[in-house]
This record gives structure tokens, C-alpha cells and sequence, in this order.
């Protein structure tokens, strides 16, 4: 397919209420060139599908330095399987020496994870998803009680295209609550991180993790020390909205 | 080319960490002197410049930069390092641009 032509608009809306399956099938057929983002968690659901789909189906997953063991060990128990050639990105080593050297290696405990998350997944992302045109990933409305207000299935990816590379953003899993992702782990038999059966929803890296109570929302599982619906470089529409 | 930044003043009246970070990069890189103008959005006041052009350019994000062109043109830019790239023509880190590409994209904590 010519990306140029891919209606992003037009088949967010058509395929919206589709199941997520259905939603990787138009992903896989309409890209040859396309990857899946793994990050160890519940999206391994996307990894079941999709190699149901197409067996040599194109999967990553950032290696960040500071992943749990249990991501470690789910990563490779995914590898083998599903007989997948994941391949692992790491970041940059002078980037990540020279953040350490600097701010230590607990900064983000200090002035937020933003820098060291940057390091660590962005720059790596963002050199991947430079030699795609599409990509996939779990990213559903309900993890963020303030930043997944609107999560299409499909959508250029406003983050990473440039004035000479458009790229495509699949989020199946949008639509879907971590119930139903649960539902399926259970009904398909996918493996699953270990780290789920100790309280932990939400996985990430290690030092940002922690396990949560029955009833909290899982963004309070990660990076507990910021404000969770901290928004301030938004300018809030009900403002831009009062002089009507 | 005439070049306008707008920061934003937050409904507690302190201004913007993003917008003063902006600025002071701005300044530190001797670039400052290439904005021709700075307009304020106050959050308290819709009526204030900058929220005005805000609705006008339809822009949700602080800053933002609008350059408009000899030719009449107008360009908006959210992102501060193809600002800083397209426009003044000079470089930011790559680091720098991660970290605002995450500042300007909290869903991808979660990837």
C-alpha cells in the first residue's frame, strides 16, 4: 500500500468498535514493513494474535538497562514461544554514560523520569521506528486516568512521522480494559510476567514500578513521586472555550 | 519573517516549567534576540493575547511559535526542536528531542 494514501481518519472510525485481532489484521496486511513494540507487560497479547496472523511477524521490545529479571526471563520465554526473532533495542551508550555521570543513576527520582526515559526508550524508539512505516502497540484508553483520553486504533504517528517519513500507529488494544486483555491471557494460555501475580498492573523499569492495591488505578503504579495527571504544557481547552 | 513565541502563566498564576525552560534555552544559545516578540496565555484570562491566538491557530500545547512569512504565510510550531531547526536554522541534542518529544507525548510512558 501507498502509505501517502493510508486514511488514517476514515479507518479509525470504521474500525473503532472492531475487535483488536481484526484491527492487526488491516495493520499486517496493508504494511509489509511494520513492527510490533513488546514491552514485556500485557501486551504480549498483541504477540499471540499477531503471530496467528503471520508467523514472521516483525517484533521489539527496549531494553532499558533497568528492567525487572521477570521481564528479562518473560521476554525470552516469549521468544521462544512463539519461535520469534524479538529483536532488543538498547540506548545510546554515550547518552546513557553521560546522564549517569552527571545525575547518578536515580535522577528521575529528582527531576523526573522525562530525561532518563528519554535516553533509555525514546532515542532507541525513535531510531527503530525511523526504518518503518507502521507500528503497533498496546496502548490502551484506561491506563491513564488523564493522557489516554483519546487513543484511535489507527493514526500518523504525530510523535515520530517528519516532513519526509509518515508513520503509521496501530493501538488494537485502545479500546479494550485490562479485564478483557486478562480475559484473553487466560483463555489462550499466553505466558505472562511473572511480576502480575505480585500486585504489579503497570510494567516498566524497575526503579519506577511498584505493585498496587486492589482499586488503585495503575498509573499509580509507575512514577508515584510526580503528579499522575500532570498536564502542564497543555493549554485546557475549557479555557480557550469561556469567551464563546 | 516576523517570529512571535507564546508562554503560558498556569491557573495558579506560576508560569509554565516548559515555557521558561524554552526560553532560557533560547537565551543560552544566543537565539532570544530572534524572537520579535513574546506574548503571554494567561490560563485565568481568555482574553489574554496568547490564549487568543492559541484558539485562533487552534494550538493546545505551550509554547508554541508563529512565524509569519514575507509572502504572508503563517507556520505554528508546538515542537521546539524543528522550531529551532526549520526556522533559526540551528541543531538541538538528540536528547533534547526525546525528552520533548515525551513531554509532548505522555501516552508514550506507557510503550
Amino acid at each position: 500500500m501507498d502509505i501517502q494514501e493510508f486514511d488514517c481518519i476514515a479507518l479509525a472510525k470504521e474500525y473503532d468498535s472492531r475487535h483488536p485481532g481484526e484491527i492487526l489484521k488491516l495493520a499486517l496486511e496493508s504494511f509489509d514493513n511494520l513492527a510490533i513494540s513488546f514491552s514485556g507487560a500485557e501486551d504480549v497479547v498483541l504477540v499471540d494474535m499477531a503471530v496467528k496472523l503471520k508467523a514472521d511477524v516483525q517484533v521489539f521490545s527496549l531494553d532499558t538497562g533497568r528492567l525487572h529479571a521477570e521481564t528479562y526471563r518473560l521476554l525470552e520465554q516469549v521468544r521462544e514461544h512463539y519461535k520469534l526473532r524479538l529483536e532488543i533495542l538498547y540506548p545510546d551508550a554515550n547518552a546513557l554514560e553521560k546522564l549517569v555521570r552527571e545525575k547518578g543513576l536515580f535522577s528521575f527520582y529528582k527531576d523526573t523520569h522525562k530525561e532518563c526515559c528519554g535516553i533509555r526508550k525514546v532515542m532507541p524508539l525513535r531510531r527503530k521506528l525511523n526504518t518503518l512505516d507502521a507500528w503497533v502497540t498496546g496502548q490502551r484508553k484506561d491506563q491513564s486516568p488523564d493522557t489516554r483520553a483519546a487513543v484511535p486504533v489507527v493514526e500518523e504517528d504525530a510523535a515520530f512521522s517528519s516532513a519526509d517519513h509518515r508513520l503509521i500507529k496501530f493501538n488494537p488494544l485502545s479500546n479494550w480494559s485490562s479485564a478483557q486483555v486478562w480475559q484473553y491471557i487466560r483463555d489462550n494460555d499466553v505466558p505472562f510476567n511473572e511480576l502480575h501475580n505480585k500486585g504489579f498492573v503497570s510494567i516498566g523499569c524497575e526503579p519506577c514500578s511498584r505493585a498496587i492495591l486492589p482499586n488503585q488505578h495503575e498509573r499509580e503504579g509507575r512514577w508515584w513521586w510526580e503528579e499522575a495527571t500532570r498536564k502542564e504544557c497543555g493549554l485546557h481547552a475549557a479555557n480557550l472555550d469561556n469567551d464563546k | 519573517m516576523h517570529i512571535t513565541m507564546v508562554k503560558k502563566i498556569k491557573h495558579d498564576g506560576s508560569p509554565c516549567r516548559k515555557c521558561a525552560e524554552v526560553e532560557q534555552r533560547l537565551q543560552e544559545s544566543g537565539l532570544l534576540n530572534r524572537i520579535d516578540q513574546i506574548l503571554i496565555a494567561d490560563e485565568r484570562d481568555p482574553q489574554s493575547e496568547g490564549m487568543l491566538l492559541a484558539k485562533q491557530h487552534q494550538v493546545e500545547l505551550a509554547p508554541f511559535f508563529i512565524v509569519e512569512d514575507e509572502d504572508g504565510s503563517v507556520r505554528i510550531y508546538t515542537v521546539y526542536f524543528r522550531f529551532i531547526k526549520e526556522v533559526l536554522n540551528s541543531q538541538t541534542s538528540a536528547q533534547e528531542e526525546a525528552a520533548e518529544i515525551l513531554d509532548n507525548n505522555p501516552d508514550l510512558d506507557f510503550i
